[in-house]
C-alpha cells in the first residue's frame, strides 16, 4: 500500500499502459497535492551566472514541503520532487551541489540539496565548501555585500574549462548562487549554470 | 542519591514522555537528574531484527510499528544508518539516534479540593447517563455514552470528572478535534474554577506545570505514558481517530495500566458500538436537550461542480444559497471535501461578500475566523470536515459542497447536520447536501437521523 508523501492519502493504483510495460513513474503524491505546487520554469540570464533555471513557483504548498522538509526534518520529501529534478539535470555533466556547512549538516542530519540530488539518482561533485554557518535570509543587503566570501573551492578540487551546473533549492536575492558561479569561474570554469528547485 | 530533584522538572516531566533535547530546561539539570536516577532514558526508536533478518521497527513516543511509516536514511549526526518515524514528525522528529526522556522519581500528589461551579441543572437522562458513567468508573470498566448532537454532552461529564477529581485523581478529557478542545477549554475551566488544568493541542506553549486535568487533542497524547487514572474522549469517532490504529494506542498508553477510557459520541462506529457492548456499558440519550428533532439533510444536485469552480466558475445553485443566507444574515458554513477545491472557491464566494473566509487545519488563522463567525465579524465560513464537530453557532445554516465524496461517510454527515438547530431559539435551520449524484452514506445518514427524531437510537 502506498500512501500519498504529503497528505498521507493512499494512492489509487489504476493499470495503465506505462504501468504494464514497467516503464510507469514511480507515484508519490497524490493527484491533488501534485497539482498543489505551481511549475515556473523561469529561465534567467545574466553575466557571472550564464543562466539560471528555478523550476517551481513559491507558493503555500511550496512553502509548506519545505518546512517539513527542512526543519522537520522529513527526508523521505527529497522523493517528491526527484522525477521533476532527474529531467531537468540528467544531460548536465558536471553538478554541484551549493554545500551546507559541516556543523549544520549535524544538526540538520542532512544536507537537503544534496539529497534532493541522491533521491534523482544525479551524479554529483562536491567542489565547495561552505565558509561559516550563517544563514543568508537573515542578513540585510549591506551586511550581505560586506560579508566574505561564502564559499571556498575544496582542497583537491580541481576545475576544468567545462560548464557546471550548481544547485540549490530556492533563489532569491542571487548572493548564494552568485558566490559560487564566482569561485568556478575564478578556478577556471567555463561557463556557470544553476538549476533551483523554487524561484523566490 | 546526591541532591533531592528539581520540583520544576518533575512538575514538567511527571507523566509525559519528552524529547531529552527539547525540554524547557538547561541541558546540565536534566543530565544530572539522569545521573541520579530520577530521570529515565530510552531510545526513541526500538529496532528489533527478526530470524529471517528483516529489521522492525517501533517508535516509542508514538507506538507507530507500521514499516510503512517510518524512513531509513544516511544520519550526519549519528554517521550512520538512521531511522526515524514520519507518524509523529511534527511533533519534533524521534530517530534512532533520539533520547527520549520519563520521570522516575517521586510523582506529583494532586490536589482533593475541587468546586464544580456549573449551575445548569441535568435532564434525568443526562444524570442518569452521568451516574452510569461514575458507576463505570468505580468498576474500572470503560463507559459510552451514546447521545445525539446537541443533547449537552459536555455537562454529562462534570460529575464524573469531578469524583475523580475529588479523589486527587489526573483526568484526561481528549477530542480528536482541536476546534473541539478550543470550544471545551473554557466551559471545563468555567465549571472547574479550583482545579489545574491545561488545554494541549498543536502550537501551545509549553508550560511546566502538572495539571489535573488536561483536554488535549488525542495527538498530543503521545507525550503521555501511563499518565492518567482516566481518560474521557469526545467525539471518538472523529477522523483521524477512528482510521488510525496509533492513536487508539496513544489513548490507551496515555491511561494507566488498568484504567477505563470513555467515550462519549453522537455517531460511534459499528466497531466502538460492539466493543463497548462485550467489554464495557452504554449510555444512550436520543433527545436534544431542548427536545426539539434534529435537522433532516435535503438533497440538492450540483452537477459538474468540480469542473465549473475551477474554471472560475461558481455553480448558480451555490449562488442563490450563499445570497439567501447573505440577505437574511444567517451565518453560514460551506463544508469542502478537499482544501485546493475550497481555495478556488473562496475568491468566487467572496464576490458575494468579500468578508467570507476559509478554514482547514493547518490555517494559521483558523481560531481567529471561527471566533470571528461567532462574534458576527464574518457572514459565513468555507471549511473543510475539521468544523463538522464540536462548534456551536445559533442559527447556522449548513451546506456540504459535494456531499458524495468519501469523506462525507454516514457519522461525518450526521456530525454536520448536528450543528444546526442546537440554540433553543433556533431550533432549526437548513441543512443541504449539494451533490453530484446521491450515495448510501447519504442515505444512511438521513435515514439515522429520521430514526432519532422517531426516539430510537442506534436501532
Ligand atoms: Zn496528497
Ligand atoms: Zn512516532
Ligand atoms: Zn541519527
Amino acid at each position: 500500500m502506498t500512501r500519498c508523501l504529503l497528505c498521507e492519502q493512499q494512492l489509487e493504483r489504476r493499470p495503465t499502459w506505462q504501468g504494464l510495460l514497467g516503464i510507469q513513474k514511480k507515484q508519490h503524491l497524490c493527484e491533488i497535492c501534485s497539482n498543489s505546487f505551481q511549475r515556473a520554469d523561469i529561465i534567467e540570464e545574466g553575466n557571472l551566472l550564464d543562466s539560471v533555471h528555478s523550476l517551481y513557483e513559491y507558493n503555500e504548498a511550496m512553502r509548506e514541503f519545505f518546512h517539513q522538509y527542512k526543519f522537520l526534518q522529513d527526508v523521505a520529501l527529497a522523493d517528491v520532487f526527484a522525477g521533476e529534478l532527474r529531467s531537468v539535470l540528467k544531460e548536465k555533466i558536471a553538478v554541484v551541489p551549493i554545500p551546507m556547512h559541516p556543523d549544520k549538516r549535524i544538526e540538520r542530519t542532512f544536507a537537503h540539496v544534496e539529497e534532493l540530488l541522491r533521491s534523482a539518482v544525479v551524479p554529483f561533485l562536491l567542489l565547495l565548501e561552505k565558509t561559516s554557518t550563517e544563514v543568508m535570509g537573515e542578513k540585510t543587503r549591506e551586511e550581505r555585500l560586506a560579508m566574505k566570501p561564502l564559499f571556498i573551492l575544496q582542497k583537491h578540487a580541481v576545475i576544468e574549462p567545462i560548464t557546471y551546473t550548481i544547485v540549490d533549492d530556492i533563489y532569491t536575492t542571487g548572493t548564494t548562487l552568485n558566490q559560487a558561479a564566482f569561485v568556478l569561474k575564478e578556478a577556471g570554469a567555463k561557463r556557470v549554470e544553476a538549476v533551483t528547485l523554487i524561484r523566490a | 542519591m546526591g541532591q533531592p530533584f528539581h520540583t520544576a522538572v518533575r512538575d514538567f516531566l511527571d507523566g509525559r514522555i519528552w524529547l531529552r533535547r527539547h525540554t524547557p530546561f538547561p541541558k546540565d539539570i536534566i543530565d544530572r537528574h539522569i545521573q541520579e536516577g530520577f530521570i529515565q532514558t530510552i531510545p526513541g526508536i526500538q529496532t528489533n531484527t527478526t530470524v529471517l533478518n528483516q529489521t522492525h521497527h517501533t517508535c516509542n513516543r508514538c507506538e507507530n510499528n507500521d514499516p510503512t511509516r517510518f524512513t531509513t536514511f544516511h544520519c550526519a549526526k549519528c554517521e550512520g544508518t538512521c531511522t526515524y518515524c514520519r507518524k509523529c514528525l511534527k511533533m519534533g522528529r524521534i530517530s534512532s539516534c533520539t533520547e527520549l526522556i520519563l520521570w522516575r522519581g517521586e510523582p506529583v500528589s494532586f490536589s482533593i479540593q475541587h468546586a464544580l461551579a456549573w449551575q445548569g441543572t441535568l435532564t434525568s437522562s443526562q444524570q442518569q447517563a452521568a451516574d452510569d458513567m461514575i458507576d463505570s468508573t468505580n468498576k474500572g470498566r470503560s463507559h459510552l455514552i451514546h447521545a445525539v448532537c446537541g443533547s449537552g454532552k459536555t455537562e454529562m461529564l462534570f460529575p464524573p470528572i469531578h469524583e475523580l477529581l475529588l479523589a486527587g485523581k489526573r483526568v484526561c478529557l481528549a477530542a480528536p478535534r482541536v476546534d473541539v478542545i478550543l470550544e471545551l477549554e473554557p466551559r471545563l475551566k468555567a465549571a472547574f474554577p479550583e482545579t489545574s488544568i491545561e488545554a494541549l493541542y498543536g502550537g501551545t506553549e509549553l508550560t511546566k506545570q502538572a495539571a489535573q486535568l488536561v483536554l488535549a487533542t488525542t495527538h498530543q497524547l503521545y507525550r503521555f505514558r501511563h499518565t492518567f487514572d482516566a481518560v474521557f474522549v469526545d467525539e471518538a469517532d472523529a477522523f483521524p481517530y477512528t482510521a488510525d490504529q496509533t492513536l487508539r494506542q496513544a489513548v490507551q498508553k496515555a491511561a494507566k495500566p488498568g484504567t477505563p477510557v470513555h467515550y462519549v459520541t453522537a455517531t460511534p462506529s459499528e466497531e466502538l458500538l460492539s466493543t463497548m457492548k462485550k467489554t464495557g456499558s452504554i449510555s444512550t440519550i436520543n433527545r436534544r436537550y431542548h427536545g426539539y428533532p434534529l435537522p433532516v439533510p435535503r438533497y440538492e444536485t450540483l452537477w459538474n461542480y468540480e469542473k465549473q469552480i475551477k474554471k472560475g466558475k461558481l455553480p448558480q445553485k451555490l449562488i442563490v444559497w450563499t445570497s439567501a443566507r447573505l440577505k437574511k444574515r444567517e451565518p453560514f458554513l460551506l463544508f469542502f471535501h478537499h482544501i485546493g477545491l475550497m481555495e478556488q472557491a473562496l475568491p468566487l464566494l467572496q464576490a458575494l461578500d468579500g468578508r467570507i473566509r476559509s478554514v482547514h487545519a493547518a490555517h494559521p488563522d483558523r481560531k481567529e475566523h471561527v471566533q470571528a463567525l461567532r462574534n458576527e465579524q464574518l457572514p459565513g465560513l468555507l471549511t473543510t470536515t475539521i468544523l463538522e464537530r464540536g462548534i456551536t453557532i445559533p442559527n447556522i445554516q449548513v451546506a456540504v459542497v459535494g456531499a458524495e465524496q468519501k469523506i462525507f461517510n454516514k457519522g461525518a454527515l450526521i456530525q454536520i447536520g448536528g450543528r444546526v438547530g442546537r440554540s433553543v431559539n433556533f431550533p432549526a435551520g437548513d441543512f443541504v447536501l449539494f451533490h453530484n449524484g446521491i450515495t448510501y452514506a447519504m442515505d444512511d445518514a438521513k435515514r439515522e437521523i429520521e430514526r432519532l427524531n422517531e426516539g430510537g437510537i442506534g436501532k
